[in-house]
């Protein structure tokens, strides 16, 4: 009996103390809170960072209508992009698109590096391994950026950050067709238990591409990413994906790049790991494997009737290993320390005419230190220092200082300075063909080719205009690139340090809100390349314009019109200077289906008269789409 | 003397005079929830605030619930309960004098009258912990001029206050957007929900929405949709809210020391619970940087002051 008692005792006892553990009390004040914007977590503030920096938020994204990422870089000044995949899929570069491919500059998502070592290198995969949709915010961060981000931030960087799982909670699915078989199709799917979120998203982006181009242009992507809160000090994000690229290149008429389908596939898993050793610092670890493998062959008539096999297939991959450390002291000094190791390998008898892969190890050491010598001024000053197995060592500084001058208003200035190892393939190429027992080779990379490098100083001013509800971001710069890298102009290709010139400028942009539910976008490029190489001179317009509004209207419609205009430059596949121009629109309405969400959108893209990409025989016409999104 | 040395020199004393039994001519009787932290420091403010106006130390006895039960009678001219659990004690206690419950939050304190069926008198009254309403909207107008849309997440413990904070935000112009979370409903849909149409999240203690386990998902989404928190506790500005408001537990024993002294003196104690006169400001400053905001927490404190004194 009284053991009885004594049970019923302690029952109630435990019932007392979990509702009083729910009920309120001074405990809830007086409690202590593990630290969750640590050092690392808070970004630096646009007008302190080491650089210009243009922001794409989701709402630009969504209210763009761009289907693609690169597409959507148009209007990002100093930007020139391509939408053709004739070279493996749209690419996107700043301050000239000097060729064929994007291979100054660094793409990352979510921190991993999107750069493909393949073929010539560069970032046109990369750029397209995560869907719109699954995308929070794109950093561009305009100039030479290898200080923080190695030898292939040369001229700039794209970062791209995806959306955290708690935000994408539940089943969001959207389908997208129109005219020029664009058949586009996305689920995604989000989840959470008590201590982890979670994001599945499959999604398909398909095209026939430019007209007169072999386009059929089929992009496949799975992504998956998890965050998992591991302790009040720990943070652990997992992901992993791939995609497929399909796509139809060549032409008629040419024998050498007959018409043909190639294949990309890559795959990656990430991991990175986050620990928070108290208010003012914290570790981070990161762990990557990404492989990428190109199929792309086909018959060439080297003589009547006699056929050879071209081939430009191979595989890559790249594991990566890095650790930073960010630290502060009191509120003046920021560090941030770390290093990383990255082996590449890429494999391919038919380029590089051997059966084992050329292997590239990447050692990386780099800092940055920002510090407040008195209230108004910032001074950011950082380097790279990179060990290549393949191309010796660099050293990448820069300086930078930001100076408040005004509430609101900053003045920067900064130098930098950066070096581009050529390729694997701008150093080992070696392709060829054989008809009847006699060698016609096509690349014959010698090796001969040393880095180049860039010395480029800029200076910037950006102001807030709260009255007026508006902001403007200036960036002049003088870009000096030395012993310039390029492909010789007669067969057996080589590649050479054909040049030293200057791209020199300035870059304006001006977001006004000027009423309500009203965006304007404005920005202009003047650039100057000087060179007497006309592929050069005209790798950049002279000047290019980009407005974009959009506009809430009543009943929830959503109103977006861009226009780019770019001056006459050199298309990708070196032709005459032409001059483009664009404008698209969208029309969207919000949808409500039960508890569903959604939005209803017509895009028109390019309004007016076609206009040449990539290669004169290749033309964006006027397409028109209509896009269905539904959330729950 | 350090604050520490002190409050460990006072823990000496108080254990001291605990176990000793030594009730006679004791003036005041303060029971208090625990002897740590917090508590300690209200209760060295509380007896240092007295001392120095002519109480002796020796005429206080400092118990925990557990001794005040088993102490036997008391008759001391004034019951001080420093947190909940004490505030319940000597609700329950059948005692004479009057009973100053302080440290503790105005939910807790009308549960406590709930629980004990007291009812609210210059026999029994508090002085809370938690900050008004008004106060913390002054707050937000002085630091965050542009705030127009205000965000709260209702949970259970809080719900109470919905009502008086919308009619205070619509007087102030300021358009509530608010959720509520049930009781064991995830608090996410309705975070998100409110993160998207507010420009700041007001932070209101409530141990289902607001606890060590979920901060982190809290000022994450919060920091990704750009909506700063304002909170009711230093340790959530560590944690990376923008701001509190929020009073310490010495600026809370010395408030309470003043209403005992009043009691003391043969005035009575207020029958009208008080919210604390005093109150810090803390701000994040790295936070604050990174959102392009200036906010100064000792000139934000004084405005705020000035601005009450002017009332």
């Amino acid at each position: 009996m009284g053991g009885l008692a004594l049970l019923g005792c302690s029952g109630l006892a435990w019932a007392q103390a979990s509702a009083t553990e729910l009920a309120l009390s001074e405990k809830d004040f007086l409690a202590d809170m593990p630290i969750v914007l640590s050092v690392s977590r808070l970004p630096q503030r646009l007008d302190e960072t080491p650089g210009a920096v243009t922001i794409i938020d989701r709402e630009m994204i969504r209210r763009s209508g761009a289907r693609d990422l690169v597409d959507l870089l148009r209007v990002v000044p100093g930007f020139q992009i391509s939408n053709s995949f004739e070279t493996g899929a749209p690419m996107a570069s700043y301050h000239g698109a000097f060729d064929e491919f994007s291979i100054r500059m660094q793409v990352l998502i979510d921190g991993r590096s999107g750069y493909s070592p393949f073929l010539f290198g560069g970032t046109a995969p990369g750029m397209q391994a995560v869907a719109l949709a699954d995308i929070e915010r794109i950093e561009v961060l305009r100039g030479s950026n290898s200080a923080a981000y190695g030898a292939r931030a040369f001229l700039g960087v794209v970062n791209i950050v995806t959306r955290h799982p708690l935000d994408t909670l539940g089943l969001k699915v959207a389908l997208t067709h129109g005219e020029n078989g664009i058949r586009d199709a996305r689920a995604s799917l989000g989840w959470r238990t008590e201590a982890a979120s979670f994001r599945l998203s499959l999604d398909r982006r398909a095209d026939d591409g430019l007209s007169g181009s072999n386009g059929h242009n089929d992009i496949q992507r799975v992504n998956f990413r998890s965050d998992l809160s591991v302790s009040a000090q720990d943070e652990i994000q997992l992901r992993a994906g791939g995609f497929t690229l399909d796509s139809g290149r060549g032409v008629d008429n040419k024998p050498d790049d007959a018409k043909h389908d190639r294949r990309h596939n890559s795959v990656y898993a990430q991991l990175d790991w986050r620990r928070n050793l108290g208010m003012d610092q914290d570790l981070a670890l990161s762990l990557s494997h990404s492989e990428e493998a190109y199929r792309d062959s086909f018959p060439l008539e080297a003589r009547p009737g006699i056929f050879v096999n071209v081939d430009y297939g191979g595989r890559a991959n790249i594991n990566t290993v890095s650790l930073q450390h960010t630290m502060r002291h009191g509120s003046n000094v920021r560090l941030v320390l770390g290093g990383e190791f990255s082996r590449e390998q890429v494999k391919s008898k038919p380029i590089y005419d051997r059966d084992d892969p050329l292997a590239n190890d990447f050692t990386r050491f780099f800092g940055n230190l920002e510090w407040r010598p008195a209230r108004d001024w910032i001074l950011n000053a950082g380097a790279m220092a990179e060990k290549s197995s393949v191309n010796g060592s660099s050293i990448a500084p820069r300086v930078m200082l930001n100076w408040h001058f005004k509430e609101g208003h900053t003045l920067r200035y900064g130098v930098s300075k950066a070096y581009r190892p050529p390729s694997a393939f701008e150093q080992f190429a070696d392709i060829f063909y054989s008809v009847n027992a006699v060698l016609f080779p096509v690349v014959r990379s010698l090796g001969n080719a040393r880095p180049e490098s860039v010395l480029a100083h800029e200076m910037g001013y950006l102001g807030e205009f709260p009255a007026a509800r508006a902001s403007l971001d200036v960036r002049a710069f003088h870009e000096q690139i030395n012993r310039f890298v390029r492909r010789t102009t007669v067969r057996p290709y080589d590649f050479i340090n054909a040049e030293d010139f200057v791209i020199s400028g300035l870059e304006y942009e001006v977001k006004w809100r000027p009423w309500q539910g009203g965006r304007i976008m404005f920005n202009q490029t003047y650039t100057e390349i000087d060179s007497t190489n006309n592929l050069t001179k005209y790798a950049a317009p002279k000047r290019a314009s980009a407005l974009t509004f959009s506009q809430k209207l009543p009943a929830g419609l959503d109103l977006s019109l861009m226009h780019v205009h770019n001056g006459k430059m050199t298309l990708r596949r070196a032709a005459p200077e032409v001059a483009m121009s664009r404008t698209d629109l969208r029309l969207a309405m919000p949808l409500r289906l039960g508890r569903n969400r959604g939005e209803v959108a017509l895009v028109v893209q390019n309004l007016g008269s076609a206009y040449a990409d990539f290669s004169p025989r290749f033309k964006f016409e006027r397409q028109a789409f209509v896009t269905l999104r539904m959330e729950n | 003397m350090g604050l520490r040395l002190r409050i460990l020199l006072l823990g000496l004393w108080l254990g001291f005079f605990a176990t000793a039994g030594a009730h006679a001519a004791v003036t005041l009787v303060m029971v208090s929830s625990d002897r740590s932290g917090a508590y300690l420091e209200a209760a060295e403010a509380l007896l240092g605030e007295l001392e120095r106006t002519g109480l002796p130390r020796a005429e206080v006895l400092h118990l925990t619930p557990l001794e005040f039960s088993g102490a036997g009678p008391l008759a001391p001219k004034l019951f001080v309960a420093l947190g909940t659990q004490a505030a319940l004690t000597l609700g329950k206690a059948e005692v004479r004098a009057p009973v100053l419950s302080t440290l503790l939050p105005r939910a807790s304190f009308e549960r406590v009258l709930l629980e004990s069926g007291r009812k609210v008198s210059s026999q029994f009254s508090a002085l809370y912990l938690d900050q008004p309403l008004s106060r913390q909207l002054d707050l937000i107008e002085l630091a965050l001029p542009a705030v127009r849309r205000l965000g709260a997440l209702w949970g259970p413990e809080s719900q109470g206050q919905a009502p008086a904070l919308k009619a205070l935000a619509q007087s102030r112009g300021l358009d509530l957007v608010q959720a509520t979370v049930a009781g064991n409903e995830s608090l996410f849909p309705g975070l998100s929900q409110v993160l998207e149409h507010s420009d700041l999240l007001l932070a209101l203690a409530d141990p289902q929405i607001y606890n060590s386990g979920s901060i982190q998902n809290i000022l994450l989404a919060s920091f990704r949709a750009k909506v700063p928190m304002m909170a009711f506790s230093p340790a959530y500005v560590r944690a990376g809210a923008l701001l509190a408001l929020h009073v310490s537990p010495s600026q809370i024993g010395l408030q309470a020391a003043t209403m005992a002294r009043g009691v003391l003196q043969g005035k009575s104690l207020s029958a009208v619970p008080l919210y604390s006169q005093d109150f810090q400001v803390s701000v994040n400053g790295h936070v604050a940087r990174s959102l392009g905001l200036s906010l100064d927490a000792d000139d934000l404190r004084a405005r705020l002051w000035h601005r009450e004194g002017a009332r």
